[in-house]
């Protein structure tokens, strides 16, 4: 069985490499989870964002960086839910729960 | 412990020594994704095979 | 039960105030989590930002910086580049955070 990777992205200019990991991950039949942090909250406004949400098992953003990066938190990005408008615990599952890491 | 570093940009001289240091008597890849089609399949592998990864800016 | 280490590398100052925080938010999940502070020099931290790091402190984990001005302005461990890559060596998590 594939392993399971944990995605946690800061830098807001990496979508395209989180989206080709998450693709190729995926088709290997591994289970997938993402967390958005600080500046890379941007990328959940990218027209690209939903499709990422609807291919990866689990996408969140980090709600407070949302907030500073100037976004209104009733204002849910596409794709997510707002239970997924979350905090950095989701980091923290990230590392214990997946068995493999990668941070963008 | 095998270590896989990916590279975003070139590295400088910051991340060549520290790069350096990790890596010493360990068994190390690299992956480059400043390419213009990185080969996401084949990184996806490098990631599963290596016991941990690091993605430098 | 052992617990994980993780070490936040900020090569930018819009970056190290947030990364912070993160690194604080592994220490509440029970990791022992660090970060350090490299190129850049961060203006004074205000009084909430000095109690995240105390907090972190409280949890076992430490702000270091290679740039003496941060040690000499927020209190920051000074540690020379050769010790950044020691310390990485021990890490589980290594996160080079946001941009350079």
């Amino acid at each position: 069985m594939a392993k399971s990777l944990g995605i946690f992205v800061s830098d807001p200019n990496c979508l395209q490499h989180v989206i080709g990991v998450t693709k190729a991950a995926k088709a290997k039949g591994s289970k997938v989870k993402i967390f958005f942090t600080w500046t890379a909250t941007h990328n959940s406004k990218d027209k690209a964002f939903p499709e990422l949400c609807a291919l990866a098992d689990d996408v969140s953003i980090c709600v407070d960086s949302y907030k500073k990066q100037g976004y209104d938190i009733s204002d849910v990005p596409q794709g997510l839910t707002e239970k997924k408008m979350a905090t950095q615990a989701q980091h923290g599952i990230i590392i214990e729960d997946y068995d493999c890491y990668l941070s963008f | 412990m095998k270590i896989l570093n990916i590279y975003k940009s070139q590295p400088d001289e910051t991340v060549k020594k520290l790069v350096e240091i990790v890596s010493r008597d360990r068994d190390s890849e690299s992956f480059d994704l400043t390419v213009d089609n990185p080969d996401y399949d084949a990184l996806v592998d490098k990631i599963f095979a290596a016991d941990q990864t690091i993605c430098w800016w | 039960m052992e617990y994980k280490k993780a070490l936040f590398m900020y090569r930018n100052k819009d970056y190290a105030v947030d990364g912070i925080r993160s690194a604080l938010g592994l220490a509440v999940e029970n990791m022992y989590s660090y970060g350090v502070v490299m190129d850049c020099e961060i203006e004074k931290l205000d009084e909430h930002n000095m109690e995240s790091i105390e907090m972190l402190r409280d949890m076992e984990g430490e702000v270091y910086t290679t740039v003496p001005a941060n040690q000499e302005k927020n209190g920051f461990e000074l540690l020379t580049l050769e010790e950044v890559g020691e310390k990485l060596r021990e890490m589980d998590i290594i996160i080079p955070y946001g941009l350079k």
